[in-house]
């Protein structure tokens, strides 16, 4: 039941982080690049990291696929980027959930998003007149430190649950 | 066996991976697939629904950029009407012009009002038309409407023009109804008369006055003014108030006819006036 209950949990967020990434995205494009954080990405990195290999290769490449009928460009690039990404969570999977914490969040996020952007965005520019440093530096880099940093939210709100559990006498 | 489904289990995890790498290929090689564009269809489709009834959602930010860039069209446009406007009336005013030109059967050169005066008691409008395109002292200015000075000033390029509401201007006029000649004067404040006219002659209000040919700057038939008000000024003469039919507040465009004054008949009047005196 809980099993069930947590696959549910986990597609309805993807879904509904997917439907927040298409849709009002555009508030928090930067640059004429456009250049995005991604929801999904740190979705998929917390579960990857909560979860492990398996479950976040599959939930990567669900979201990868349903991002790219959404979108208009190629049909399977957010998903190899995607499952690869959430793949590579799977390696920071640990008993404790050190990487689920902190700045070790931030470090897991940052690194798979690095990865996912970087498959998707050297795919993305093939054939096109834009050198692979210029892509790395330009979209690559930009985008990951931008993911990177609106997962600070999740690291944030813990801490502040933890405070709002030691003020009412909670261990 | 029992070894393969070990290695099986142990590598799963890559196994897995290498499954949807696959998949994930196939489809990036099957873009243009009738099905991939059913799936397509069918999920921007389910999506589009949700997303327009979150459009409903006010967002601040992308009003305030659509605001800031409909203001901006908003000035854009306006811009673009007043030109416009600005077009088309200068269009009618050039067609008009144009006919008059071509009808008027007058040597003309057209000008532009740069410069204009109309509350002083001598007032005056600088053309910008001058020597180069030969236009000379007491040359008439006028317009369709009908007369509105004469050339005082010429430079190289530009010219100024003494106007009807100006102190210093007396013009020999005519009755075009009943063919009475008359002197049209400025007063200097805001009225246009008519003088030197008796009390007995047939001026209505209405009457509409030419230039005459007693006069030796203008040419003969050009139309001034109407008249607007009849009485009597003294015992002798009547008192005449017109109206010019040339609109001066509005005028910007005016012909200069190139008409210079008979010197002979100039020269002859002088020498006359001078042996009277």
């Amino acid at each position: 039941m809980n099993f069930k209950y947590g696959i549910l949990k986990n597609i309805l967020l993807l879904v509904l982080l997917l439907l927040i990434q298409k849709t009002f995205i555009k508030i928090l494009s930067l640059s004429s690049l456009n250049i995005s954080p991604d929801f999904v990405m740190i979705m998929l990195v917390y579960i990857g990291v909560k979860e492990g290999k398996i479950s976040g290769s599959i939930y990567g490449f669900l979201a990868g696929l349903l991002a790219d009928f959404l979108s208009g460009t190629f049909i399977g690039l957010s998903a190899i980027s995607y499952t690869i990404a959430a793949f590579l969570a799977g390696f920071f999977k640990s008993e404790n959930e050190k990487f689920l914490t902190g700045y070790f969040f931030l470090i897991s996020v940052f690194a798979c998003s690095f990865a996912g952007n970087f498959i998707y965005f050297w795919i993305y520019f093939q054939g096109a007149p834009i050198n692979l440093p210029e892509v790395m530096i330009k979209y690559v880099l930009t985008s990951s430190a931008y993911t990177t940093l609106i997962s600070l939210v999740y690291v944030v709100f813990p801490r502040k649950k933890k405070i709002e559990r030691s003020f009412l006498g909670e261990t | 066996m029992k070894r393969i489904g070990q290695f099986i289990l142990g590598v799963k995890e890559y196994l897995i991976l290498t499954v949807l790498l696959i998949f994930s290929l196939a489809f990036l090689f099957s873009n243009d697939n009738t099905q991939i564009r059913f799936l397509r269809a069918v999920a921007v489709g389910m999506f589009g629904t949700v997303q327009s009834g979150l459009s409903s959602i006010p967002n601040v930010f992308d009003l305030q950029q659509e605001n800031k860039l409909l203001r901006e069209t908003n000035i854009r446009l306006s811009n673009e009407v007043s030109n416009l406007k600005e077009a088309k009336l200068e269009n009618i005013r050039l067609t008009r012009l144009l006919n008059f030109k071509e009808f008027s059967g007058m040597g003309l050169v057209s000008a532009n009002i740069v410069n204009k005066s109309i509350i002083q008691t001598r007032n005056t409008i600088t053309l910008n038309t001058g020597e180069s395109d030969s236009v000379f002292v007491n040359m008439p200015v006028i317009t369709d409407a009908g007369l509105v000075g004469r050339v005082v000033s010429t430079s190289r390029n530009f010219s100024i023009a003494q106007i009807l509401f100006n102190k210093d201007m007396r013009i020999t006029v005519k009755s075009q109804r009943s063919r009475i000649d008359g002197i049209l004067t400025y007063d200097g404040v805001s009225t246009l008369s008519v003088i030197n006219i008796q009390k007995s002659a047939d001026i209505i209000p209405g009457d509409v006055f030419i230039t005459s040919e007693y006069s030796n700057l203008y040419p003969s038939g050009i139309p001034i003014g109407t008249v607007v008000e009849t009485g009597n000024l003294d015992n002798l003469f009547m008192k005449i108030i017109v109206v010019p039919l040339v609109d001066f507040a509005s005028l910007e465009n005016v012909f200069v006819v190139k008409y210079i004054q008979n010197k002979e008949r100039y020269a002859l009047e002088k020498t006359f006036q001078a042996g009277k005196k």
